[in-house]
């Protein structure tokens, strides 16, 4: 009996070590979770948090449209068309040589760089980022492990070389790198949106969190641009410009009223749908070149002549000299024109004429009208690269600087700022903002001249296309009004070149003005030099179809029989 | 007892009532989600129809088949009569 207790209390002293033993080791466990937990929970809370939304979370960029451009009919300029993203994660991808040859084909890639691009090193690799949308179907059908497709647009521009200049083009990321792809980037682009979802390691969506930006698409523009207008000033420029082997031409035509731009063209040019664009052609010459513009400036000097009341139209100027002494060299015409009218200055182009009839015209006047007329300033047309030219100020004037100023030289244009110079003249003395977008409302001008001025100006140049030294511009059936530039270039080494720019700013039909078009042929060296039977015939052409186009009644003859044309040379330096 | 029995058939009301609204969410969603789509796949017809009626009516086209097919031509001055 004795030795049975004693047995039992041994037996619960072993057992009181155990419980204890027990205890203590899940006590400790315990604390050891406890502590793992609070360590956790307490002080790797934050980057715990991070990474496991790292993990989960997924934001979805949600694309937004790019909008479209439109002309002012609502032909197509340029578009987003849909492509697809093909992308591979290279730590699952997996192919067999005859899948990868397959795969390689589709993506117009070399097995060489499909290889490159999926080494096992890399994160997820973009293998084509504009394929088409069947093209990528047949790549999804290979069923390769880790290549997927995705959604995207690429632009599209049907108008090809025509308005690649005025359109301009997108970056891969689809942002406006020239044109109005450029200049309207903001509103074209939109703001894309996003919402949050949660994924699953696989990629799996799990649930939509519900945090949603909802995209905004872009606006569409529309343009005033006339597509046909655009198309027949790239083909009347492609054929001066090929007909003289000149190194560039560039024609712009606005509507008289409005000021509104209704073609705006440069030739040689490029296709903006194809990569790698040479940067000599990227240029919209019309706004980003200036040139000295030479005797189409003498309608403006000749205007602020007779407006400061310095010279009438009926007063006879002497050129029988032939030249004059502008500082250390001389200024000559064409031809001895002799005792000549003021309307006659302009119709030859007289040097001589419009030096005499400019210097009557007090500086600080002259350098007014030319100044009130937009030359050296910028058009507030806002087109990427545009130029603002150079007028220097009339207290900086030499006596050369003043008498150069009135037959175009000693200072720089562009040949927007041109047409726009010529809208006063078809607009009784107003001058017109010009604009590439359509216009809603009438648009008011800005008065620069007298209306009596500017009807003597308009009969002037008329003279120029009727018996002067615009022949090649006239227009069958309509009364024309314009004048000829043909101005020697200036070199690298600021000398003046034996290269030429041949130009022609005029306007139709002269009984109620509807359209300005301006013209600038760059160094032909085939045939004439002269801006009269160089950018003449683009003018004629494009004006033609312009008054076609919009039904424009005619207010001239009809000339039945073809007429020999003879060269009237245009006043050079 | 009462009180709580009818608290007890309020709660599972608005039990049921929540759920049903969640699973309207969902579907009204899910039919959003589709409507998107659809749009955006309309768009894209649309934008394509629309490169396509472009191409069709490029002046170049029309220009070439006019002159070669249709043997057109701009008539000369002496073609041309002007009725006043």
């Amino acid at each position: 009996m004795i030795n049975t207790r004693k047995k039992q209390t041994e037996f619960f002293e072993l057992s009181k070590l155990r419980r204890r033993f027990v205890l203590i080791m899940i006590l400790s466990l315990f604390f050891a979770l406890f502590s793992r937990a609070i360590y956790l929970q307490a002080m790797q809370k934050d980057f715990l948090q991070k990474e496991a939304k790292n993990r989960s979370d997924r934001h979805v960029l949600l694309h937004a449209y790019r909008g479209k451009i439109v002309d002012r009919n609502n032909n197509v300029f340029a578009v987003s068309t849909p492509v697809q993203v093909i992308t591979a994660n290279p730590s699952i991808f997996e192919a067999s040589v005859k899948k990868k040859i397959k795969l390689a084909r589709l993506l117009s890639l070399s097995r060489r760089d499909l290889e490159k691009k999926v080494q096992k090193n890399k994160k997820e690799v973009f293998l084509n980022r504009q394929l088409s949308p069947e093209k990528a179907a047949q790549v999804i059908a290979l069923k390769i492990p880790g290549i997927s497709s995705n959604k995207d647009y690429k632009r599209f521009y049907p108008a090809k070389e025509v308005a690649a200049h005025l359109i301009g083009f997108t970056g891969i990321d689809g942002y406006g790198l020239e044109g109005i792809e450029l200049h309207s980037n903001k509103l074209l682009a939109g703001e894309p949106g996003y919402k949050k979802i949660l994924k699953t390691v696989a990629g799996k969506i799990v649930d939509d969190l519900q945090d949603v930006k909802i995209p905004r698409d872009g606006q569409d523009i529309q343009l005033s641009i006339d597509k046909r207008l655009q198309y027949s000033a790239y083909r009347a420029l492609e054929k001066a410009v090929e007909k003289h082997a000149a190194i560039s031409g560039s024609a712009i035509l606005l509507d008289a009223k409005t000021g509104e731009i209704l073609a705006m063209a440069n030739y040689p040019s490029y296709n903006p749908n194809t990569k790698g664009k040479s940067k000599d052609f990227i240029r919209n010459r019309v706004v980003t070149d200036t040139f000295e513009p030479g005797s189409t400036i003498k309608a403006i000097s000749v205007s602020a002549a007779l407006e400061s009341k310095s010279t009438k139209p009926h007063n006879i100027i002497d050129t029988s000299a032939g030249y004059y002494k502008v500082g250390r060299s001389f200024v000559k015409d064409t031809h001895k024109y002799g005792k000549i009218s003021v309307k006659e200055v302009i119709q030859k182009s007289s040097n001589i004429g419009a030096i005499i009839i400019g210097e009557k015209v007090k500086p600080k006047y002259l350098w007014n009208t030319l100044n009130n007329f937009g030359i050296g300033q910028k058009t507030g047309v806002s087109f990427p690269g545009e130029v603002g030219g150079k007028l220097m100020h009339y207290k900086n004037w030499r006596k050369t600087d003043h008498q150069s100023a009135t037959y175009g030289y000693g200072m720089s244009t562009s040949l927007i700022q041109l047409a726009r110079s010529y809208t006063v003249f078809a607009n009784q003395g107003n001058i017109k903002s010009v604009s590439l977008l359509k216009a809603k409302d009438l648009t008011l001008g800005r008065r620069v001249i007298s209306k009596k001025t500017s009807d003597e100006m308009l009969s002037m140049l008329e003279s120029v296309v009727k018996d002067g030294t615009a022949d090649h511009a006239k227009v069958n059936g309509y009364r024309v009004a314009g004048k000829t530039g043909t101005s020697k270039k200036v070199g690298p080494n600021g000398k003046y070149e034996s290269n030429y720019i041949g130009s022609f700013v005029g306007i139709a039909p002269v009984s109620n003005p509807k359209f300005v078009i301006a013209v600038m042929i760059d160094t032909p060296s085939i045939g004439s030099y002269y801006g009269g039977p160089v950018a003449g015939p683009v003018f004629s052409s494009l004006m033609a179809e312009a008054l076609k186009i919009y039904s424009i009644p005619q207010d001239g003859f009809i000339e039945n029989n073809e007429q020999k044309r003879e060269v009237k040379p245009d006043s050079i330096i | 007892m009462r009180l709580n029995l009818i608290l007890y058939v309020v709660l599972i009301f608005f039990a049921i009532a929540t759920v049903n609204s969640e699973h309207q969410y969902r579907n009204n969603y899910s039919r959003l989600d589709i409507e998107k789509k659809t749009t955006s796949e309309l768009r894209d017809e649309k934008t394509k129809l629309e490169v396509e009626e472009s191409d069709k009516s490029g002046n170049l086209r029309i220009q070439t088949i006019a002159s070669e097919k249709l043997r057109m031509y701009a008539p000369n001055k002496k073609e041309v009569k002007v009725i006043r």
